[in-house]
């Protein structure tokens, strides 16, 4: 028996003890214990990598591999060597005879694949150089050009923005929404891939438990105090480092075989879309040479039909992608959803797939305290190249106009346009008509520069919008004033208990999300309803009451 | 201090009709096409770095021909000294990243100067990402969502503000050496404060509308084989993305069925007023009462 029983421990204990083991016939043992006792999968793969480690040799000579010596990554970067399909044919074969490894199986079987369309390609298709002789370098010698080939990817890897040492909101919702799509992805294509989280910060590490309960299966963290403020150059790095397996061609040379992972890079990232989730989603995929989707309100994985030539490498053929991350987002300034899809090439890999996600488009997930999850801490070593943009300072934002938490709002549009002061005016009167209401604008009279008299032009003001690039309100009562009802002001506003709408088109929009919809003019319908609220009893106009009169 | 500024065309969205070919690729053809509006911020960044410190503004885009008429626009908003159209069928249809490398190679060919300025997002694509990632291809510290800026000449130094959102919204202040680039928020504002500086900008006015008429004369157009550009990695070739589709936003379903209100029709007029009625200050008096 060895000095150590796995079965004494969970795989969180065994890793750092193992860790401290440099004899392979100790480490065999311990395997040899495992097998026959809980014969835990995760166990069994975390001994065998601390074998490989100790039992490191030369790897000039891919001569003479053993797959069943390797681990996956390592192959990985072994079979990269080789060129003929025979040996990696060999190679695949004592592989599937020994330990049958999927995910070594695929290392060699995507080395097979560039072999072979290599030889294809030789024979159809002419050099970089000789197809652009006109072009003395080829750019595939610049610096951002990094795609691997035949890379292994794995998993997915959320980043969980923090601030002030706290989950910001949408770090939950992107974990219950990785959670959801991974647990489905696992059953469909028979997988076991996790969902990986990480974190960024000084003092991030507290929050790993709470990564696990929202979802995530691995937290990978980083703490420094030079990081407790966000800045794009060590954020992009130790993200990429993170992401970047052993052995990764642009990677750190010293980088340690990670017993958890056996990949070169996540297949998806998830990023937050912040000003800063944004712009580091941009940098990492940039420096993984990959592509993203910014902005998106849905995700989902299947697989593709393409018939894109860029994509298939042949005019009129149609590939399957498989495993695909579809990413839907509204742009065109609002016209439009596009679906955007991250798709390899035949020259060119391009994953991970990444993506980054408006906030509130998913629910955050109840936390489960009883999740277990592995939690990793990162030492990417920083450099002081890296930090060259110093926060000095930063304040929080104050002020600004809570439109929220106030039973009735008065919104304004582009319906004031004839006396826009008159109509701010009016929309002030109605405001003072509720016991609590508060003043809202439609996007459009924000952007629509008219003139306004100094004593209403402080309302108009973007703090006081409501819509998608706005604020959102669910007040009991919404009063939507001469505003046409585009889809960005719907989500600002249709959760509200009672919607009504005045306008003098009987086709507009809003009308298919308002309670009631009075056909007429603000100018005229407001002062009647100020009237009415501020005496108690319906007070319609002098010549509307007489014409309502003879009705009766 | 001299500075490069990133500018594109987008589709006029004011005019309404966009259209789409049937690979989902928006038919920028039949289109007008206007200087991105968020680039404005960026072009007026770059105008008050040479109005306070002198020097030069470059204005770049990347684009059809077509584009050069955007061009004209952003030189009358900088007060731009030159202009850059990068333009090369090899290049249409790029993504964000093949975009970045085609733009980044253009300013290193061209020298990169004390500061690049970008907007925020454009009007079409709207990622965000042009900027940083034009910024991690020439590997300069770079600066995003700024609304102020401050330069100081003699030290090589920027200090700006910037705004950080999340569930507390902060503004930032933060200092780095040139050379660097800058993106620019759509909250950006340019300060004149001497009265010098408000003379200077004037006189630069002056001079840039001549040059605005005969814009032609001051554009450089540049081709892959000018970037030395493989075509393989660049337009659509070079994208890691493609668009898969593209479909018009669901009109939301009618979710609420709208009574009609004639506002001359006291007795609907009247069962609206009951819905308000409870949230009036009269009401809300008497409960008080």
């Amino acid at each position: 028996m060895p000095d150590i029983d796995p079965a004494d421990h969970d795989i969180a204990e065994l890793g750092p003890m193992l860790k401290d083991v440099e004899d392979a016939e100790e480490l065999r043992a311990i395997l040899e214990a495992e097998r026959d006792g809980q014969d835990r999968d995760p166990v069994v793969t975390l001994i065998e990598s601390r074998i490989d480690a100790v039992s490191e040799t030369d790897e000039g000579d891919p001569g003479e591999i053993d797959p069943a010596e390797h681990s996956p990554a390592d192959l990985g970067n072994l079979v990269r060597d080789i060129e003929e399909p025979e040996r990696l044919e060999a190679l695949l074969e004592a592989e599937e005879a020994g330990e049958d490894r999927s995910s070594a199986k695929t290392v060699i079987e995507n080395r097979l694949d560039a072999v072979r369309g290599g030889d294809r390609e030789d024979s159809e298709v002419a050099s970089p150089e000789e197809r652009h002789p006109e072009l003395d370098h080829p750019t595939a010698d610049k610096r951002h050009v990094r795609a691997l080939e035949g890379g292994v990817y794995r998993d997915m890897w959320v980043y969980c923005e923090t601030q002030h040492g706290e989950l910001i909101g949408v770090s939950a919702e992107m974990l219950g929404k990785a959670r959801e799509l991974m647990d489905d992805y696992n059953e469909r294509y028979d997988a076991d891939e996790r969902v990986v989280a990480v974190l960024i910060g000084d003092g991030v590490g507290d929050l790993a438990e709470e990564c696990i309960a929202l979802g995530a299966d691995v937290v990978v963290y980083q703490e420094d105090e030079r990081l407790e403020r966000f800045r794009h150059t060590p954020y992009t790095e130790v993200f990429c480092d993170m992401a970047r397996g052993a052995g990764h061609p642009y990677g750190r040379e010293d980088r340690l075989k990670k017993e958890w992972r056996d990949y070169d890079e996540p297949r998806y990232t998830v990023f937050p879309a912040t000003n800063n989730g944004r712009d580091l989603s941009a940098t990492v995929q940039a420096e993984l040479d990959s592509g993203l989707a910014s902005d998106c309100s849905d995700l989902y994985i299947e697989d593709a039909d393409i018939s894109n030539p860029a994509k298939t490498g042949e005019p009129g053929t149609t590939r399957t992608f498989e495993r695909v991350l579809h990413m839907k987002r509204p742009d065109f300034s609002g016209f439009e959803y596009s679906t955007i899809l991250c798709l390899d090439t035949p020259a060119r890999e391009f994953h991970p797939q990444g993506a980054s996600v408006i906030p509130g488009s998913f629910e955050a997930p109840q936390p489960d305290l009883g999740r277990e999850g592995l939690v990793v801490e990162h030492e990417t070593p920083i450099e002081e190249e890296w930090l060259k943009v110093e926060v000095t300072d930063y304040d929080r934002l104050e002020g600004g106009i809570d439109l929220s938490g106030h039973d009735v709002v008065v919104a304004m549009g582009r319906g004031i346009g004839s006396d826009p002061t008159r109509g701010i005016e009016l929309g002030l009167e109605l405001v003072d008509a509720f016991d609590d209401a508060v003043l809202g604008l439609s996007r459009g009279v924000i952007t629509a520069s008219y003139e306004f008299d100094g004593h209403v032009e402080g309302y108009v003001a973007e703090e006081r919008q409501i819509g998608e690039s706005g604020q959102v309100v669910e007040p009991e009562l919404y009063l939507a004033c001469g505003i046409s009802g585009a889809v960005q002001h719907k989500v600002g506003m249709d959760e509200s208990d009672t919607v009504v709408a005045i306008n003098t088109d009987p086709e507009a929009d809003i009308r298919e999300f308002s309670d009631y919809f009075v056909e007429g003019d603000l100018f005229e319908v407001v002062p009647a309803l100020v009237d009415s609220l501020e005496s108690g009893e319906l007070r319609l106009g002098e010549a509307v009451a007489a014409d309502g009169g003879e009705q009766r | 201090m001299d500075t490069f500024v990133l500018t594109k065309g987008v589709p006029d969205f004011r005019e309404g009709q966009v259209s789409f070919d049937e690979d989902g690729h928006l038919e920028r053809g039949k289109t007008p096409t206007v200087m991105n509006p968020n680039d404005e911020q960026a072009l007026r960044a770059a105008l008050q770095t040479r109005v306070r410190h002198g020097g030069t503004v470059r204005v770049m885009s990347m684009g059809p021909p077509g584009y050069k008429e955007v061009l004209q626009e952003a030189m009358e908003t900088a007060y731009a000294d030159d202009l850059t159209l990068v333009s090369d069928r090899e290049f249409a249809a790029a993504d964000t990243w093949a975009t970045a490398i085609t733009l980044a190679t253009a300013i290193e060919h061209l020298g990169t100067p004390d500061l690049v300025f970008a907007g925020f997002k454009t009007a079409d694509g709207e990622t965000g990402h042009t900027g940083p990632q034009t910024c991690w291809g020439l590997e300069l510290p770079v600066v995003t969502h700024v609304v102020a800026l401050d330069i100081d000449p003699e030290a090589r130094r920027l200090r700006a503000q910037r705004l950080v959102e999340g569930d507390v919204e902060e503004i930032e202040t933060v200092a780095c050496d040139l050379p660097a680039f800058v993106v620019a928020d759509p909250e950006f504002e340019p300060s004149y404060r001497t009265a010098g500086e408000r003379l200077e900008h004037k006189a630069l006015r002056g001079q840039a509308r001549e040059r605005a008429e005969n814009y032609e004369d001051h554009l450089t157009m540049l081709d892959h084989e000018q970037l030395n550009l493989d075509p393989d990695y660049v337009g659509l070739d070079g994208s890691p993305t493609i668009v898969e589709s593209v479909d018009p936003i669901p009109k939301a379903p009618a979710e609420r069925e709208a009574t009609a209100v004639d506002p001359e029709d006291s007795e609907a007029m009247g069962e609206l007023f009951e819905e308000l009625r409870p949230h009036g200050t009269a009401t809300a008096a008497e409960a008080g009462d």
